[in-house]
C-alpha cells in the first residue's frame, strides 16, 4: 500500500481504513490536548 | 550536597518515554500501512485490525488499574487519607483512559464492522458487552463530575468494583457464545492466532499504544495530584484565614 492509495476516498474500503486511523488520532489526540491544557492552566494559576 | 529534587529527575525520563512513545507509534503505523501485506479476504479495510485490536486489549487492562486503585482507596480512606487521595487520583485517571480506548474500539469496530459485514451494529454478547463497559466508565466519571454528596469518590470506588466484573464478560464472550463478531485472535484453541507476516505490525503497535497509554497514565495522574494539592492548600489557607480573623 502506498500513501496514494491510503488516501484514495473512491472507494468503500479505502474511506473506512482513513476513518478508523483518524478516529485512533483525534480520540487520542483530543484527550493529550485536554490533558495538556489542564497542566498549563494548573501551572499558571499557581504562579 | 545538593539535593536534587524528583520532579528534575522525571522530567527527562518523562519527555524521552514521550518521545519513545512517538517513535514506536510511527513504526506501527508504518509496519500496518505500507508493509503488511493486503488482506486477501478484506482487502486494504482488514488494515483496521492493527489499530483496533491492541485498542481493545488495553480497554480491558487499564480497568485493573481503576480497580485496584478504587480498592487501594477504600482501604485507606480512613486509615490514610493522603494515600487515599493518591489511588483516587489513580482511579479517575485509569477510568479516563479506559474511556478514551474503549471509545476507538467501539468507533473504529463500528468502520470495520460496516466495511465488511456491511452493517454499523448488531447486539451481539461481544459487541453489547463493550458497550456496557464504556457506559459503566462514564457512568463512573459523571458521577465523579456531578454528585454533590461529599461522598462521589467513595461513592465511584464502589462503583468501580462492580464495573470491573464486566471485563471478564467481554473477554469471555466470545468464547462461551458464538457471535457476529470473529473468534478469538489469541487464546481461542488451535485454529486461533495470525499469520507470520501480520505479527511485527500487530506486536509494534500493541507495544505502541501501551507506551502511550502510560504516557497519557503519568501525565494524567500529575495534573490529578497537582489539583489535589492545590486544593489542600487552599483549604488549609481557608483555616489559617479564619484562625487569624479577629473575633
Amino acid at each position: 500500500m502506498t500513501w496514494h492509495s491510503f488516501l484514495n476516498f473512491s472507494t468503500m474500503e479505502h474511506r473506512h481504513l482513513l476513518a478508523a486511523y483518524a478516529t485512533v488520532l483525534i480520540v487520542q489526540g483530543g484527550y493529550f490536548f485536554w490533558v495538556l491544557r489542564g497542566w498549563m492552566r494548573s501551572k499558571n494559576t499557581r504562579k | 550536597m545538593a539535593i536534587v529534587s524528583r520532579s528534575t529527575i522525571l522530567r527527562p525520563i518523562v519527555w524521552l518515554w514521550f518521545l519513545a512513545s512517538l517513535v514506536v507509534l510511527v513504526i506501527g503505523f508504518h509496519e500496518a500501512i505500507f508493509v503488511v501485506p493486503t488482506d486477501a479476504a478484506q482487502g486494504d479495510a482488514g488494515r483496521i485490525f492493527y489499530y483496533h485490536v491492541p485498542s481493545s486489549m488495553l480497554s480491558l487492562l487499564f480497568p485493573y488499574i481503576n480497580f485496584l486503585a478504587s480498592l487501594a482507596y477504600l482501604y485507606w480512606r480512613r486509615r490514610e487519607p493522603l494515600k487515599a487521595l493518591t489511588a483516587d487520583a489513580l482511579a479517575l485517571t485509569a477510568a479516563e483512559i479506559t474511556v478514551v480506548y474503549a471509545t476507538i474500539c467501539l468507533l473504529t469496530g463500528m468502520i470495520w464492522g460496516r466495511a465488511t459485514w456491511g452493517i454499523w451494529w448488531t447486539w451481539d454478547p461481544r459487541l453489547t458487552s463493550m458497550l456496557l463497559l464504556w457506559l459503566l466508565y462514564v457512568s463512573y466519571l459523571m458521577l465523579r463530575r456531578f454528585s454533590s454528596t461529599g461522598q462521589s469518590q467513595t461513592l465511584a470506588a464502589v462503583l468501580s468494583v462492580f464495573a470491573a466484573v464486566d471485563v471478564p464478560i467481554v473477554y469471555m464472550s466470545i468464547r462461551w457464545w458464538r457471535t457476529q463478531h470473529p473468534a478469538p485472535v489469541f487464546g481461542g484453541g488451535p485454529d486461533s492466532g495470525i499469520d507470520p507476516s501480520m505479527a511485527p505490525a500487530f506486536y509494534w503497535n500493541v507495544l505502541a499504544w501501551a507506551m502511550w497509554g502510560i504516557f497519557i497514565l503519568g501525565f494524567r495522574f500529575a495534573l490529578e495530584r497537582r489539583r489535589q494539592l492545590a486544593e489542600q492548600e487552599a483549604a488549609l489557607s481557608a483555616i489559617e484565614a479564619s484562625l487569624e480573623t479577629p473575633q
